[in-house]
């Protein structure tokens, strides 16, 4: 039985940025990464793009075609992981093969959650969570159909978007009184919603499908909680996800709503670690473990993880919940708390003339959420007063003007972000002239 | 590897980092060409300013850059011979999600181009990068580690 110094299982965002970790510390460890799917990593999120024809086959991969050879890492493609012994150090794929492992790694991500509604099972219908998804919903929507759509969350909200680029009647349904209801607040999702209507999506909330029968194939009726029936060519299922955990619970690894991880990504099992949407890790935000079923939010978990596995032992920062979406043209990013649970939290929006919407939420003198519509730009600053925990006192008043910037920091927390934040580069901007390399040559001023 | 460092006491304010930013990463790299004919390119350098103060900031290519790991196509990397962060538009869907880590609000959207993202790339072509070499007041300068 070969045995690797590292495995990993899952080869998408967490993956291959633990690979990455991983190899930034150990050149020499043997590495292999076990994926279900037959493909190179490929980015999940842009399956969307992919349909819309923003971008072609070639770009959805997330690594060049040579990323596996030159970090020396044994990928098996198509290559199911169905058994993980903790006891013995081994995993046995769905072709019977044994691999042993000293550090493992789970990466194994999400799968589509799909509701207990009555005739579900006996109809073909799409999840759009796969690039084979999306070359289905390609190959479907040759000719213009009807389709509906279960559930305005951010999957579901990207397929119709799809559907909608190729041409297809759209209707999304969506139980909760809004689109988007986790990533945006009230005043945002009507936003979107307004600009999804005006593009021609049919967008019904605060209803849900309790029925559907097949017609044959992808096509069926659907029949709404209020009695109203909806013919369709083709169904999306996109009410949620949860995490891919059977391979992590069948093996006995403590797991609750995501396989439970300390600071280091690490499991109740010392040798096996964690990341990416299977994985509850600290959410800075809650203070408390969570799943963030978010691609950053992998991508950093998987590098911590590797970097852990790798033998340094460095503490996961934490995450907290963001998101970045635009639909028709109308660009929304949120991050952290930005539906306040109760009235301990103050929140202060401010609207431009020209649809601009722009939110934050303070609780003390923590800014724990925010909300930009429109003018994003810059929001970045407060994702990381968010993320940074900043006592924000002294500029809350400043935090939605538009010019919002460093500029609004005292001086000195100003310098320490911009200049010695930058590491090794502390002294530079204090005098030590002799690092400067260059600055304007022949000025009106110089000569100092 | 080099970076670009703000000293805000000699920053005037005046802007023309931001318009020789603007030039340098236009398609005809000419002034008048730039803002009267083409779509303007996204600047990759802001002007903070309050009163009087002021300076100019773009990216810091972060050592732990917050952008290459959120991004969700892969488009942002590290150049491995320049240590900088680099941006390939080609790769870019737009998906803004580098717009939203980034804490010093260095990304920008790209009007000139399809849906993409612009950034300080240290003007990989020049020898000094554009804002630097034409701050009237050596405002900015360019270090190397
Ligand atoms: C349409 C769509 C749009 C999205 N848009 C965004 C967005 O805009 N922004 C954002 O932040 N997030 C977005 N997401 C979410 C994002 O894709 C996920 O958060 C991210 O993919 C999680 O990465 P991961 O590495 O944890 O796992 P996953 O991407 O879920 O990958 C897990 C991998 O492991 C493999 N695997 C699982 N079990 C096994 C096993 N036993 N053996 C072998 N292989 C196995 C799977 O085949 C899969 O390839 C979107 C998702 C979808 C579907
Ligand atoms: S774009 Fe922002 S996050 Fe990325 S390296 Fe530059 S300053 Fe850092
Ligand atoms: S906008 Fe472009 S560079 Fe930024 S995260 Fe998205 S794909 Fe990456």
């Amino acid at each position: 039985m070969l045995t690797y110094d590292y495995v990993v299982v899952g080869n998408s965002a967490a993956a291959i940025n633990a690979c990455d970790a991983i190899r930034s510390l150990d050149q020499d460890g043997s590495l292999a990464v076990f994926g279900e799917e037959k493909r190179r990593c490929y980015s999940r999120p842009l399956i969307s793009y992919l349909v819309m024809g923003y971008i072609d086959e070639k770009g959805m991969y997330y690594r060049p075609t040579d990323y596996y050879r030159k970090r020396r890492i044994d990928f098996h493609p198509g290559s199911r992981v169905e058994v993980v012994d903790l006891e013995r150090h081994f995993l046995e794929t769905s072709s019977g093969e044994r691999f042993k492992w000293k550090k493992l790694l789970l990466a194994t991500g999400f799968q589509p959650f799909i509701p207990p509604v009555e005739g579900l099972a006996e109809m073909r219908y799409l999840t759009f969570v796969s690039w084979d998804d999306a070359r289905t919903m390609l190959r479907l929507t040759a000719r213009p159909l009807r389709s509906l759509v279960m559930g305005a969350g951010l999957i579901g909200m990207k397929a119709a978007e799809a559907l909608h680029s190729r041409g297809c009647e759209v209707v999304v349904v969506e139980k909760m009184d809004r689109i988007l209801p986790l990533a945006l607040d009230e005043v945002a999702s009507e936003m979107v919603a307004a600009r999804c209507r005006e593009a021609g999506i049919e967008v019904t909330t605060g209803r849900s499908v309790s029925r559907v029968e097949t017609r044959g194939g992808y096509r069926g009726t659907a029949v709404l909680d209020d009695g109203a029936e909806l013919d369709f060519d083709l169904l999306v299922v996109a009410v949620g996800v949860r995490p891919r955990m059977e391979l992590a619970e069948e093996a006995g690894l403590h797991c609750d709503r995501g396989i439970l991880v300390d600071e280091h990504q690490r499991t109740s099992c010392p040798n096996v670690f964690a990341a990416g949407d299977v994985a509850a890790a600290f959410d800075l935000v809650r203070g408390e473990p969570a799943v963030n079923a978010l691609w950053p939010i992998a991508a950093l978990q998987g590098k911590y993880a590797g970097l852990n596995m790798a033998g340094r032992e460095v503490p996961y920062p934490g995450g907290n919940s963001m998101n970045a979406v635009e639909f028709f043209g109308l660009p929304v990013l949120s991050a952290g708390v930005v539906n306040p649970p109760d009235d301990s939290y103050e929140v202060i929006v401010r609207r431009g003339e020209d649809g601009d919407y722009r939110k934050v939420v303070i609780q003390g003198d923590l800014l724990v959420g925010m909300l930009v519509a429109g003018k994003i730009e810059r929001a970045g600053i407060l994702t990381s007063l968010i993320q940074e925990r900043a006592n924000v006192r002294r500029i809350r008043n400043f935090l939605l003007e538009e010019g919002f910037g460093h500029i609004h920091f005292p001086r000195s927390m100003r310098e320490e972000r911009i200049v010695e934040a930058v590491a090794g580069l502390a002294r530079a901007g204090k005098g030590e002239e002799k690092r400067i390399v260059s600055h304007a040559q022949g000025s009106a001023l110089s000569g100092r | 590897m080099k970076r670009i460092i703000p000293r805000e006491e000699y920053c005037i304010g005046c802007r023309l980092c931001e318009i020789h930013c603007m030039v340098q990463h236009s398609k005809s790299r000419n002034i008048i060409k730039a803002f009267k004919k083409e779509k303007r390119p996204a600047k990759r350098v802001e002007v903070e300013e309050r009163g009087h103060v002021s300076f100019a900031l773009q990216c810091r290519h972060c050592d732990e850059a917050p952008c290459i790991t959120a991004c969700l196509s892969g488009a942002m990397q590290r150049d491995a011979a320049s240590g900088a962060v680099v941006h390939d538009p080609q790769r870019c869907v737009g998906c803004w999600t580098c717009i939203l880590v980034c804490p010093y609000g260095a990304v920008r959207r790209d009007a000139a181009e399809k849906k993409v993202v612009g950034k300080c790339d240290l003007c990989p072509d020049l020898e000094v990068p554009a804002c630097v070499a034409n701050c009237p007041n050596e405002a900015l300068v360019l270090v190397e580690e």
